[in-house]
């Protein structure tokens, strides 16, 4: 199907359920929805899924042990975490515990308390007293299998750790993701399973009779529905409103992190590593974040944690960028500050309670909001999901399997994880296997062209980029950009001067050489410097 | 998968370093030569650079880097040496085994009785000098924009800011202006323009483009597409002065901020990189630490020009012939130290201790009314008078042939005042 | 009157900045410059500056879609733009030739436009 005619494919009159936002969360729903029926509609405002904060995040699978106790965001962290294998078995998506390594140091205390101790006092309370609590918060929460580590055990796991460390506590659940192909894997899952996704539908009303919703209104017209999941990210409060099945207020936290060439860094650390402050010492709401590996092996530095007043902001200022480096010139003296090859930032979407928000609105019937997930919402999205349709069964909706589910989704092939012998098969089947169009992380055409006619398909640099990883290298498409774009023109049937790097108003080039002069000519202006 | 196929030689990338190596191993004797290029066409970076000022020491005659290429190109189809485009190489190891792939013949795997490392450079990026901001289209490095407007005839911007005022950002402060595009400036983080004279008085000055020295970009605006940058002035720590802010309105930044070697390649095979030029440490031969792997041109460290590329080359290849021929000795192991006022050397060693050896070298920091120097175990070996040295340009010097013995324990190349002047 | 044109010297590192002085067109004094070369420069600045101009035009089935091209000599530093402009209309047929004129004696300067590389045609 072409470009266009895929644009103007017919929104459909009516779907049994409506999912609102192809983030991570609504992707999870709608993939878990089609267990039991196919007519789930996703929709989403951006022209790609992943395009909130499930692109921007730090792709930790975190096991719950940074979470207030007695939250919800406790409680599903812990639960999703160990739910994780099953969640993304038969998606083709890449999940390692890497663990996290929690370092403890001199800092990891206030000041007024150390002075009250003495020497021997202190060097217990940091090599037991702290170790100890850990533990027992996390036996508290339900996460097992904390160890504590002494100096040098933690030297041992993580050589780049500062000589300061006094002894540390090693945690291993934590996981890893790539966020992104998660959630494009979870909801090609569901097409595969009857599911339909309509991107640049922005949802801006409900119709809401007699206390229960009736459709779902949108740029595109409207959808009959009695079901609707609200899982707008950092939008969920305004979607509420618009149901009048609001009561909560999202506000906007931006968070920043410097990623780093991976051919450097990818020994850098092993496992997460982060610095243990007291309860009570950190300065922000959000999680205190760290050092964390990549799927791929980029060192990730962040995130910051910065309130802003536009849910766009995805901006990075000085003042960020210089916080992220003086924070780990402590707890890695000599990470690599010259390899880093890309930043970038994503927004939280917290509420002012700082937790989820699931649950289905007592002012609408049939309206589920999903909301207020912020970190850990990508660790505890399986146990998000395990919610929801509990919510869902409660409000009377009767699920029942189907037999003829799809258990799997296939993975696209990466020709750079290919043996030789591999490789060398697919050329001879297709010739555009054998054409590298990115050098730094090793993407051939077919690749690219595989992700354009994919199930959900890249329409942009940036689809591409996050589908195949063109462009993610050190060079930051420099090499690959112009080849790229031409794969996207011809295989959308466009001119190259209409590809964009992420949709409408982003576009690569202005137009052909020459263009501007002869304009100019039509205009006569004089070009002749005189002089 | 196809068989191993056993060359005498490999020649990695088909820039003016390639071409000239693969030429100079065939003039030198060598029967199999394999040249091997990613891009669709022989020439490297040349065929983007099509303003002139290449070959004034190779031809004594300035050429347009097309033209420069060309006369390579057609020397190499008729050489004899085996063209392989669109051909990446993936691999490379330590026994001069490598892995290359293309769409006509699949995974290729090689086993050359040498190697010769001609890969180019890359440019450094945006996130590489950390510019805060967003990241819309429209931030694009200055040899990324040469291409798209040279090569594929696609226009970047209409209203463009330069960061750097590297050669290639001035070249194409012109050439956007040529084409109907509006520079509204080159900002510029030091205290002295990057780039050569000539480019800043032809690029800069004939278009009555403004340089505004000590100043950075500190802010990217736009979601989308760039709508402007925020430009400030910077002290001597180069941090950006508050209060001298000011919003420029453009739709492309365009990065000029400096250009790394591409040894991917190299640290695969184990090759030694040097810290400061970031390429191989070569000796003489212009082989690096890696026995039967060479290396030349701006994989080495990035020279300002291309004729010192060809010279590099014609060494490194008669150098693979050497080899592969069993002619080549080494008779000790003499290290080349950057003396006063020398940032770093190449080559950075000797071995061979017998033929003359031109040495390249960056200064530290410009100096007018010097002498520059090369002293063998302190013995004044070259010795020529220079008006001026400045970082960006690169400097020569050569130890005459007999200068070396095994008995040499060192080489330094130094930069002194003029005494007679001063 | 007596007026004063700066010229930054280009042919050594040294980059002298050269003051020209001039009454009526007619050069009087040259100081600032180092050595002979830089008088010899800025008098030309001066009085013909001229400059090769390189750009590209257009080219209809190549293997790429546009062509570098030339001045086979420097023109007149003032006509640089309208050269440039003059050829933006030009569309050429591949394969092209190296050297090939693209227009000679363009704005009548006597100096032909020339391509500095082959293009070959696209086959398909
Ligand atoms: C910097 C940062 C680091 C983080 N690190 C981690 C981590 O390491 N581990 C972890 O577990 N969590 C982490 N998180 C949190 C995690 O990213 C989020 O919890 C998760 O991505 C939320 O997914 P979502 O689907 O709810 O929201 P989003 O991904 O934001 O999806 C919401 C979607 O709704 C769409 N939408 C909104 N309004 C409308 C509308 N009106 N009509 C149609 N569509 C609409 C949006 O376009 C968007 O695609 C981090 C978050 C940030 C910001
Ligand atoms: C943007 C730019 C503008 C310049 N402008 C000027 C100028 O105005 N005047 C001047 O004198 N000099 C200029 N230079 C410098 C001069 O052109 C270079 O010094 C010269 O081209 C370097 O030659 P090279 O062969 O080392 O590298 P390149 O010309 O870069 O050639 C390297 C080749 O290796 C290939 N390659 C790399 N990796 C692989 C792989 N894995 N497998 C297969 N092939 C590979 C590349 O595709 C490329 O063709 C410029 C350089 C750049 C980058
Ligand atoms: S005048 Fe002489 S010394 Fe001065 S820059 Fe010109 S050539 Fe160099």
């Amino acid at each position: 199907m072409s470009f266009k005619a895929r644009n103007c494919q017919l929104l459909p009159t009516r779907a049994e359920i409506v999912v609102v936002g192809a983030g991570v969360i609504g992707c999870a729903i709608a993939r878990e929805l089609t267990r039991y029926t196919p007519d789930v509609l996703v929709l989403d405002k951006e022209n790609d899924v992943a395009c909130g904060a499930s692109k921007a995040n730090n792709a930790e699978i975190h096991s719950g042990i940074g979470e207030d106790p007695g939250t919800l965001k406790q409680k599903l962290n812990v639960r999703g975490n160990r739910m994780y294998d099953e969640f993304v078995r038969g998606l083709g998506v890449e999940f390692k515990r890497q663990g996290l390594l929690i370092v403890i140091t001199p800092r990891s205390a206030p000041p007024e308390l150390l002075e009250r101790m003495n020497e021997e006092d202190r060097r217990r309370f940091f090599t037991e007293v702290i170790p100890r609590g850990i533990v027992n918060f996390g036996k508290k929460a339900g996460i097992t299998g904390l160890r504590i580590l002494s100096r040098e055990e933690v030297f041992e796991r993580e050589p780049n750790v500062t000589r300061e460390a006094l002894a540390g506590v090693f945690d291993p659940n934590y996981g890893m993701v790539c966020p992104y192909k998660l959630t494009i894997a979870l909801v090609e899952h569901a097409v595969l399973n009857g599911a339909k996704v309509f991107l640049n539908t922005e949802v801006n009303g409900f119709r809401v009779e007699g206390g229960r919703v009736r459709a779902v209104i949108t740029n595109r017209g409207e959808v009959e529905t009695s079901l609707v999941i609200n899982a707008a990210g950092v939008f969920a409060d305004e979607v509420a409103d618009m149901a009048g099945a609001g009561g909560f207020r999202i506000h906007p936290r931006k968070g920043a992190t410097l990623l780093f060439d991976r051919d450097v860094t990818s020994e850098y650390v092993r496992s997460s590593v982060a610095e243990f402050r007291l309860p009570g010492m950190k300065k922000t709401k959000s999680k205190g974040g760290g050092a964390m590996p990549t799927v791929e092996g980029n060192l990730q530095l962040g995130p910051t944690a910065v309130e802003v007043e536009d849910k766009y902001d995805t901006s990075i200022s000085a003042e960020e960028i210089e916080e992220i480096f003086e924070r780990f010139h402590y707890l890695l003296p000599d990470f690599p500050r010259d390899a880093v090859i890309s930043a970038f930032s994503g927004i939280r979407a917290p509420t002012y309670e700082e937790d989820f928000v699931i649950e289905a609105s007592d002012k609408v019937f049939g309206f589920v909001n999903v909301a207020g997930i912020q970190s850990p919402g990508l660790a505890s999205a399986p146990a998000i999901v395990e919610m929801v349709m509990g919510i869902i069964k409660d409000l009377g909706w009767e699920l029942e399997e189907r037999k003829d589910f799809i258990p799997e989704r296939p993975a696209p092939i990466k020709f750079s994880e290919l043996s030789n012998e591999e490789r060398h098969r697919l050329i001879m089947e297709d010739p555009r296997w054998g054409h590298v169009v990115c050098r730094c992380e090793t993407v051939t055409e077919m690749e690219v062209v595989n992700a354009i006619h994919s199930i959900i398909p890249a329409t942009d640099m940036d689809g591409v980029k996050r589908r195949t990883r063109t462009g993610m290298g050190r060079c930051q498409g420099s090499f690959c950009g112009h080849r790229v774009a031409a794969i996207l023109a011809r295989e959308l049937g466009i001119p190259v001067t209409e590809v964009t790097k992420s949709g409408e108003g982003s576009p690569i080039y202005v137009g052909r050489t020459k263009d501007l002069l002869l304009q100019n000519d039509l205009r006569g202006e004089r070009l002749v410097d005189e002089g | 998968m196809t068989k191993i196929l056993r060359p005498d030689a490999v020649v990695i990338g088909a820039g003016p370093a390639g071409l000239g190596a693969a030429l100079a191993a065939r003039e030198a004797g060598l029967e199999e030569i394999f040249l091997l290029e990613r891009d669709f066409e022989l020439g490297g970076i040349l065929p983007q650079c099509i303003h002139d000022g290449f070959g004034s020491i190779v031809f004594d005659q300035v050429l347009t880097g097309p033209e420069y290429a060309q006369r390579f190109i057609d020397k190499v189809e008729r050489s004899g040496i085996e063209v392989f485009l669109d051909t990446m190489v993936l691999e490379l190891r330590s026994d001069r085994s490598l892995v290359a792939v293309n769409s006509r013949d699949g995974v290729l795997r090689m086993e050359p009785g040498a190697v010769v490392l001609a890969m180019g450079c890359r440019e450094r990026t945006r996130h590489q000098v950390l510019i805060p901001g967003y990241r819309p289209a429209g931030v694009i490095c200055a040899g990324a924009a040469q291409r798209y407007i040279n090569i594929e005839g696609l226009m970047p911007g209409r209203r463009v800011v330069i960061l750097g005022s590297g050669d290639i950002g001035l070249i194409m402060a012109r050439r956007f202006t040529l084409e109907g595009a509006e520079v509204e400036g080159v900002y510029e983080i030091m205290d002295h323009p990057g780039g050569l004279t000539r480019n800043l008085v032809q690029c800069l000055h004939d278009f009555d483009i403004p340089l505004h020295l000590s100043h950075t970009v500190t802010f990217i605006h736009g979601r989308k597409r760039v709508e402007a940058v925020t430009v400030a002035k910077v002290n001597e720590n180069r941090k950006p002065i508050p209060g001298t802010e000011r919003l420029v309105e453009c739709d492309t930044l365009v990065l000029s901020v400096g250009l790394i070697p591409e040894n991917e390649l190299s640290k695969k095979a184990g090759v030694v990189l040097h810290p400061a030029t970031g390429g191989p440490v070569v000796d003489e031969l212009m082989e690096t630490s890696v026995e039967g792997i060479f290396a030349c041109g701006n994989v080495v460290c990035v020279f300002d020009l291309v004729d010192y590329v060809t010279f590099t080359a014609e060494v490194a290849g008669r150098g693979a012939a050497e080899f592969v021929q069993g002619r080549r000795r080494w008779r000790g192991e003499v290290p080349v130290r950057p003396g006063r006022n020398v940032r770093f050397v190449v080559p950075q060693r000797l071995r061979c201790l017998d033929r003359e050896v031109e040495l390249y070298f960056r200064v530290q920091r410009p100096e007018r009314s010097v002498r520059v120097r090369v002293l063998v175990d302190g013995r004044v070996v070259h010795s020529r008078k220079a008006r001026m040295v400045r970082p960006p340009e690169m400097v020569r010097a050569s130890i005459p042939a007999g200068a070396l013995n095994e008995g040499v324990r060192e080489v330094v190349v130094e930069v002194t005042p003029d005494e007679k002047e001063a | 009157m007596r007026r004063k044109h700066d010229f930054i010297c280009i042919n050594c590192p040294l980059s002298c900045t050269v003051e020209l002085f001039e009454e009526n067109g007619e050069v009087q004094e040259v100081r600032g410059n180092e050595c002979a070369v830089g008088e010899k420069y800025a008098v030309t600045e001066y009085l013909d500056p001229r400059r090769r101009v390189t750009t590209t035009v257009r080219v209809r089935g190549g293997v790429l879609p546009v062509v570098p091209v030339a001045t086979s000599a420097p023109v007149p530093k003032r006509l640089v733009r309208e050269v440039v402009r003059a050829l933006a209309g030009v569309e050429l047929q591949a394969p092209v030739e190296m050297g090939q004129v693209v227009m000679p004696d363009i704005l009548g300067t006597g100096v032909d436009v020339v391509t500095t590389r082959p293009l070959p045609a696209k086959r398909d």
